[in-house]
């Protein structure tokens, strides 16, 4: 993939995080090399910052959309007006991330971009001795049967789904509740404690772990 | 009646004007008249002394001095006529009197005595009993014998004053007429004049923030009016570069603070994913990487309210029920308020339909009940109301919580305004949400109030235009429990 970024070292944090995912990256710093580049290699993505020197990236976006590229790209910037959002997936954009972001959510995005969905999609989803049936939404822990409201349900699936990996309040505000409640990330520490009261007290294996300053995640151990 | 504006300060000198100049027109034409009466009459009692004193004269010729009398009772009859006629000689006797007039009008013998004077022709004004006033005319005539008459005619003066008086009259008559013309059409005049100002002043107030690059109609009149448009005009420009300098402002310091922003956060989360930290290690990068939250929340929520100030084009606009956004949000924050044991209930009409940004409205409710709830005390209650009233679609969210000061209410919506600063930081928040809730408010042509009665509560009032009722059109709320 290809990571367009005018600062070095937020291209730099970013390309160490995804290489350690076993992804190749290539970094290019600016409007013109990220042309040169794009437009002869054939990428499955590009993350795309906006505001670079040489060509601007909704410019190289619409070239390289014109010239047929299919890459998947996902645009990365500080200005998260809607009107640009809106320029943006208009001249070919697939997703949008503002900055700053928790290079987690990025993670899951890119992995979703690539079609490369991060657990297995069957129905069944199993951590621990915590299971989550996705057709029929019953939870089940040592077999015991767990009641759970829609939004703990809903909740408690996310981090299921992206188990053993830290998800931040931000991506858990807008995946389980929606934006309006992106000020709010309070009420995702309120409906995780409501939820450990149920997955995790009555067990002695804590599932649900606080990452602090992060987010939280399911697993049998912070992952390191 | 505003006695203090320009209207009726016009009209009341128009008005004052007009009437002045009838006033003066009418003592004008009271004067001339009478001028003119006074002349006439003298003319008419010269024209009989002379002709008179051609008799006199005509008679002392035939040595018959002694028929004057008679002559003049046969030609000119003056008491038939309310004339006065007097010929006295130089020696004082009196040649002939007229008697006097069959109305009584004047008795002849009581009038002043003849006046001799150098000139041969005077006049003047004698004074009746009973106040009334007679003019005399007096023609003096030398004989070549030596002999001088004095031969004087005299009318009452009583026709001259009916005249005047009959055109005074008819001056006070038109007054109240001339009044009404002059308040009438000074009223329509000045309507006229300053419908101008009324139209300007219509556009000027639809120009908000919005709408900066909208101008004034100018009339091409050359006129005070065309100079009013065209400064207004310039005004607006110099607004609009203010407040495109400051969303370009706004852009361009978002962009040089996130970028540092993801830098820290970056190279901290990686940090923390060392695998051979310390518990105090990681807890002190976590603390690190809180407050970059924080501050970048922060950053986010100013430059929203700072794009919502300038205009910024909303993602959507439809209509929707804002009853139904209302329960359906609240039903989403339910756990919030049961944490804290609050009961919130939900009431009002339902099918209260606005016009806008469904995410941004919503975080109007969000903001609100996340507000009421925040700073009402366990076993608390929290309201939340929607009705329709009048044109304006009314949300109400009451708490029975620590209630705000007065003094501090006219504040609470702006930026990082806390109402207990102590308990600030832990309950989380900057200080923004009002702010925000206020300018989103503010980008839907509506408003948002607050009243409080400290240690009792208070109640945040949202007022957004109503859109007429669609009935069979149901727009089913995608609820986000599901």
């Amino acid at each position: 993939m290809l990571l367009v970024e005018d600062e070095k070292k937020v291209a730099d944090f970013v390309a160490r995080g995804l290489r350690a995912e076993r992804f190749a990256v290539d970094v290019a710093y600016d409007g013109t090399t990220a042309w040169d580049m794009a437009s002869g290699t054939e990428y499955d993505l590009i993350i795309l910052d906006l505001m670079l020197p040489g060509m601007s990236g909704t410019e190289l976006l619409r070239r390289l959309r014109r010239q047929g590229k299919t890459a998947a790209v996902l645009v990365l910037t500080a200005r998260d007006a809607t009107a640009d959002k809106v320029q943006n997936f208009e001249a070919g954009a697939d997703d949008y991330l503002t900055k700053p972001f928790a290079f987690a959510e990025l993670l899951v995005r890119v992995k979703a971009l690539l079609r490369r969905p991060p657990t297995h999609r069957t129905h069944e989803l199993r951590v621990g001795d915590l299971e989550i049936d996705r057709l029929t939404q019953q939870v089940r822990r040592g077999g015991r049967r767990l009641e759970l409201t829609g939004k703990e349900y809903a909740l408690l699936e996310y981090l299921a789904a992206n188990a053993g990996r830290v998800l931040s309040r931000t991506m858990i505000v807008e995946h389980v509740w929606d934006e309006s409640f992106e000020s709010l990330t309070n009420i995702v520490d309120v409906y995780v404690r409501h939820l450990r009261t149920k997955v995790d007290d009555p067990f002695p294996t804590k599932l649900i772990q606080t990452v602090r300053g992060v987010g939280y995640c399911l697993g049998e151990a912070v992952p390191a | 009646m505003n006695t203090r504006s320009l209207k009726f300060r016009l009209v009341g000198w128009y008005a004052v004007v007009l009437l002045g100049c009838f006033g003066l027109l009418g003592a004008a034409t009271y004067l001339a008249l009478e001028t003119s009466l006074m002349g006439s009459l003298t003319e008419t009692l010269f024209r009989r002394a002379r002709q008179i004193a051609q008799l006199v004269w005509e008679e002392s010729q035939r040595q018959a001095e002694a028929e004057v009398g008679q002559e003049i009772q046969a030609r000119y009859s003056p008491d038939l006529n309310e004339r006065f006629v007097r010929i006295s000689r130089a020696d004082g006797a009196t040649l002939y009197l007229s008697p006097a007039p069959k109305s009584q009008s004047f008795d002849p013998a009581t009038l002043p005595p003849p006046q001799w004077s150098a000139r041969t022709e005077t006049s003047r004004v004698a004074a009746l009993v009973g106040g009334r006033r007679m003019l005399l005319a007096a023609h003096k005539l030398q004989l070549p014998g030596g002999a001088r008459y004095l031969i004087e005619t005299g009318a009452p003066m009583d026709e001259v004053q009916a005249d005047l008086r009959k055109w005074l009259k008819f001056l006070l008559a038109m007054l109240p007429a001339v009044a009404a013309v002059a308040l009438g059409g000074g009223y329509v005049l000045v309507k006229r004049a300053l419908s101008p100002v009324d139209q300007i002043a219509a556009s000027a107030q639809r120009i908000s923030s919005h709408n900066l690059s909208e101008r004034l109609p100018v009339a091409r009149t050359g006129d005070e009016l065309e100079r009013l448009s065209v400064a207004l005009n310039h005004m607006i420009e110099r607004l609009d570069a203010a407040f495109q300098y400051s969303r370009r402002f706004v852009a361009d310091a978002s962009h040089e603070l996130r970028t540092p922003l993801t830098v820290l956060q970056g190279e901290l989360e990686s940090l923390a994913q060392e695998p051979n930290l310390t518990p105090e290690w990681r807890d002190r990068l976590g603390s690190a990487l809180e407050e970059v939250g924080r501050l970048a929340n922060i950053v986010d929520g100013l430059f929203a309210i700072s794009r919502l100030d300038a205009g910024e084009a909303a993602a959507e606009w439809v209509p929707f029920d804002l009853a139904q956004l209302a329960s359906a949000t609240a039903d989403q924050m339910s756990l919030l308020a049961e944490d804290k044991k609050i009961q919130v209930t939900c009431s009002g009409a339902t099918g209260v339909w606005v016009e806008g940004d469904r995410a941004r409205l919503k975080q109007v409710v969000v903001n609100l009940l996340d507000n009421a709830i925040k700073y009402t005390p366990d076993n608390g209650a929290v309201g939340l109301t929607v009705k329709a009233q009048g044109t304006k679609a009314v949300l109400e969210v009451e708490d029975n919580g620590m209630g705000i000061p007065p003094e501090e209410l006219p504040q609470v919506f702006d930026r990082f305004f806390r109402v207990d600063k102590a308990r600030s930081r832990d309950q989380g928040g900057a200080g923004l949400g009002l702010s925000i809730v206020k300018s989103i408010c503010a980008a839907h042509q509506g408003r948002v109030e607050a009243s409080s009665t400290l240690g009792r509560g208070s109640r945040f009032r949202v007022e957004l235009p109503l859109v007429p009722i669609k009935t069979n059109h149901n727009h089913s709320q995608r609820n986000h429990e599901q």
